[in-house]
């Protein structure tokens, strides 16, 4: 296992004392290779509270979090023997707005900067940055050119060779596709498939968009009000009775399917995944 | 979502929170500059006298003040110290010869070390600080063993006591008085108060409520810039930024990854403010009604006459004695 | 009547291509309007032309027959209400109760007048229960809420919605959604801009922008039914419609199932 979360608790602090408790009772194992996770539940449930936990940004307030061997509890940093920055490495984690990470004077020397922190050599992380600026899909150009007058989109996939330039294990993205168009949020989705069959890593997405979910992941998991109430496949997700007590949509493809048999009055015999699908199901009872 | 509270506003029912904060402004001045004019130990006294009967009828407890007081401890021991070394008149009130040792000056570096080692500890630092002072005085004055290093004479004046201790009280009823003033206040209406007493200043072209509008929108914007802040923080950490490690050059450079996206985000988000509030009427310098409007009380005029009879009677025992 | 007219309308940022080119629109009193397009389309660039923040390179806006210029700009705004993308960005007051009282501070309302306002409106978006939080004690789709309160108080004859619901989570999208429903039925002209059909059907009409330039523009239905144009759009399509082309392609379909997927893609 790559991470594990063993009866974690996260509190925020605050000044009146009353803490805010973000996390409740997580038992989580995420494995290192092959797996395609989406990270779904309403604002505030802690969905980005947990994934900062997955590269050791923040403590559990009890319980631990193992990430690759280390075991990270309450007072690991006081100890002052474990290394942090080694976890961060391996486990890339991707803010969801990019304008907190871009900084510097090019768009090479941002992607560099990650890869330089962990001690590889300014040769070494130059080709990297070469790399995998066209795996986000821009043109070796775009390393010349200053991050701040990007688009919004390509801003996102800048930000995301940053965190590929370090060669992570395992690729954590916080909501990366929000505000973008339905064409932009494709290309990007694309992009993660292609990283996790390519490059064989573990993807996690957090999002809010019901479609992704069923279109893309092999796993899921759902979060309310700081318990992890669901983790397994999307499929039984979304025929499960208490999916709207966590404020969740249901991709727009089972909708319409369970439309159609209402408005048809048949019985499709299988769950159509795309739209492809339906209309071969729709094709046999017209 | 985290509880950011800016400012030290502790809510309360007394006096000083029905008073219109124009006059609370203003009584602070008039007891502050009542203060400065006061020469007189007895005089200043029973000026904190009336500063803690503020304190007991406006029910804010001790503690609170105390804690404002903190982050001054240092600058007023200082003032003290400074006082009583070069004050040297009057009477002499206590001499003692301090002599350093081949022994004591050992013991002497023994004891701060397990000073500064053990403070982490106690409670009340500061006083442990006092007496670990205290503490080295005596054994300098007392023990004298061995062959004599150095030597020199401590003398105490009357006059470098009163006035060490006139300066102190002094500088606690000033923190006190500004403290009063932010306890009760909450920051909002501090600056509604503050733009209707700079009103005047109009006429040297100081426009109070643009003034007063960019302290409002700063203090609803503090929270979420720090919140901000946080996140770019832990942003750069995910890339590897740790701030207890690297070189002066890398440490450099782990600052300019933080200021530079809080400074994008910021023009970005003024820039939207902007848009925002300019889609919403607001035309700077016009003129604008108000949600908020501050009403003058009787105990208003109530406080302000007490304390303009505080000030009169200031200067009259300043001119008399 | 249409309460917004505009002509020819072109705006370019400094030394980039066209933002906008020859755009020419009209809006109805009283309708709901959709301007659709995908990032970059010039969408949000044209509803800062009409409040005038930005100012036109050539063309000509007409807001209730005045057209927008220097002079007017100021009588133009009290007519239209703006709810932007950034729910962060645009609240201005210290407390809910404060930014519901920013716009009618502005217009000079009466101060007993505002105080009546912020309750009969802050009703209306639900958010009685909170007037004297901050900001940061609200949610995304809370500080939209607010947003509209302060525009509705402020009794524009127009609000546009520029994106307003991008930011938020599914819930908060739903709510903002009724709101602009029930905001129009009472009688509002509103332009939602978006770039997601779903919520564009919603509206009476709708246009389309790619490019800088208006590519269609006619009754939600209608553009629903023009194949061509929403292919060319970039857009995404919504799945009824979808598997309703991919029918039609086969020869399959019949007016039964034509009429439950229509009115599956109109969302009711």
């Amino acid at each position: 296992m790559a991470i594990k979360f063993e009866q974690v608790n996260f509190e925020y602090p605050s000044f009146d004392g009353y803490n805010f408790s973000a996390l409740k009772d997580i038992n989580l194992e995420i494995a290192e290779k092959g797996e395609f996770i989406t990270l779904i539940g309403e604002t505030g449930s802690g969905k980005s509270t947990l994934v900062q936990h997955m590269n050791a940004l923040i403590r559990p307030t009890t319980g631990s979090v193992t990430i690759y061997g280390i075991k990270i509890e309450k007072d690991t940093k006081k100890k002052g023997k474990v290394k942090l920055n080694p976890l961060r490495q391996r486990v890339g984690l991707v803010f969801q707005f990019p304008e907190y990470q871009l900084f510097e004077e090019t768009v090479l020397k941002d992607i560099i900067f990650g890869p330089k922190n962990f001690g590889v050599k300014e040769s070494v992380a130059i080709e990297r940055a070469k790399q995998v600026i066209k795996h986000v899909g821009l043109d070796e150009e775009y390393l010349k050119r200053s991050p701040f007058n990007l688009s919004g989109g390509e801003k996102k996939r800048v930000s995301i060779a940053g965190i590929l330039a370090m060669e992570p294990d395992i690729l954590v993205l916080d909501e990366p596709t929000s505000g973008l168009d339905p064409k932009g949020r494709d290309d990007l989705l694309k992009l993660f498939m292609g990283i996790h069959n390519d490059l064989n890593k573990t993807v996690i997405i957090i999002t809010h968009d019901m479609n992704t979910v069923y279109k893309y992941a092999s796993r899921v998991l759902v979060m309310n009000e700081g318990h992890l109430v669901y983790d397994g496949l999307p499929q039984e997700l979304f025929s499960k009775e208490n999916i709207k007590s966590w404020n969740l949509d249901i991709p727009d493809i089972i909708t319409i399917t369970r439309q159609l048999e209402d408005k048809l009055d048949v019985n499709f015999d299988r769950q159509p995944h795309t739209i492809q699908d339906l209309f071969e199901l729709v094709k046999e009872v017209i | 979502m985290k509880n950011i509270i800016i400012g030290q506003y502790l809510p309360g029912t007394s006096f000083l929170y029905k008073m219109d904060p124009r006059s609370k402004i203003i009584a602070l001045m008039i007891l502050m500059i009542s203060t400065f004019i006061l020469k007189d130990v007895t005089h200043i006294l029973i000026m904190l006298g009336v500063v803690l009967l503020i304190l007991k009828i406006g029910g804010i407890p001790i503690a609170r003040i105390a804690r404002g007081l903190k982050p001054i401890m240092i600058l007023l021991l200082f003032t003290f110290t400074f006082q009583i070394i070069f004050i040297k008149t009057g009477t002499l009130i206590f001499d003692a010869e301090l002599t350093l040792t081949v022994f004591t000056l050992p013991l002497m570096i023994f004891i701060i070390l397990f000073w500064y080692l053990t403070r982490r500890y106690i409670k009340f630092k500061f006083l442990y600080l006092l007496i670990t002072a205290f503490g080295i005085l005596t054994m300098l004055a007392l023990y004298t063993p061995g062959s004599v290093l150095s030597s020199s004479t401590l003398e105490v004046y009357g006059d470098g006591l009163s006035g060490a201790f006139f300066i102190m009280v002094r500088l606690i009823i000033i923190v006190t008085l500004s403290t009063i003033l932010t306890l009760t206040t909450k920051p909002t209406d501090l600056n509604l108060g503050l733009e209707k007493i700079l009103k005047p200043l109009s006429i040297i072209r100081i426009n109070a409520e643009e003034i007063a509008m960019i302290i409002s929108i700063a203090l609803r914007y503090i929270p979420t810039l720090l919140d901000e802040a946080n996140k770019i923080m832990l942003a750069q950490a995910s890339r590897g930024v740790d701030f207890t490690e690297g070189k002066l050059k890398d440490k450099v450079m782990q600052i300019i990854s933080l200021l530079v996206p809080m400074f994008i985000i910021s023009f970005k988000r003024s820039d939207d403010l902007a848009n925002a509030m300019e889609a919403r009427s607001f035309v700077p310098g016009k003129r604008r009604t108000r949600l908020h409007t501050l009403s003058w009380h009787n105990l208003d005029t109530t406080v302000i006459v007490f304390c303009i009879f505080i000030f009169i009677s200031a200067i009259t025992v300043r001119v008399m004695f | 009547m249409n309460i917004i007219e505009i002509k020819d309308l072109s705006f370019s940022y400094q030394d980039e291509i066209d933002a906008l080119s020859n755009v020419t629109l009209s809006v109805k009193k009283g309708e709901w309007v959709s301007i659709l397009g995908h990032n970059g389309s010039g969408k949000s660039t044209l509803s800062k032309l009409i409040i005038g923040l930005l100012k036109a390179d050539s063309g000509e806006i007409k807001v209730d027959g005045v057209i927008l210029n220097e002079e007017s700009v100021h009588d133009i705004r009290r007519k239209i209400g703006i709810v932007f993308q950034n729910p962060d960005n645009q609240f201005v007051g210290v407390t809910v109760e404060d930014d519901i009282a920013f716009g009618m501070e502005n217009l000079c309302f009466e101060q007993s007048d505002i105080i009546d306002k912020i309750k009969e409106y802050a009703e209306k978006v639900s958010m009685s229960e909170y007037l004297k939080k901050e900001p940061h004690a609200l949610s995304g789709g809370q500080k939209q809420r607010v947003a509209i309160a302060g525009i509705l108080a402020m009794k524009t004859d127009i609000i546009i919605f520029d994106e307003a619901t991008s930011m938020l989570d599914p819930k908060g999208r739903e709510s903002i959604m009724n709101y602009i429903k029930e905001i129009n039925k009472a009688g509002v002209t509103v332009i939602t801009i978006t770039h997601d059909m779903k919520e564009a059907v919603l509206s009476d009409r709708i246009i389309i922008l790619k490019e800088g330039r208006v590519i269609a523009c006619g009754d939600t239905n209608d553009i629903l039914n023009d194949k061509e144009t929403l292919n060319s759009s970039n857009l995404e399509l919504l799945l009824p419609l979808k598997l309703q082309y991919l029918l039609d392609e086969a020869n399959l379909s019949n007016d039964k199932v034509k009429d439950i997927l229509w009115q599956l893609s109109l969302n009711k």
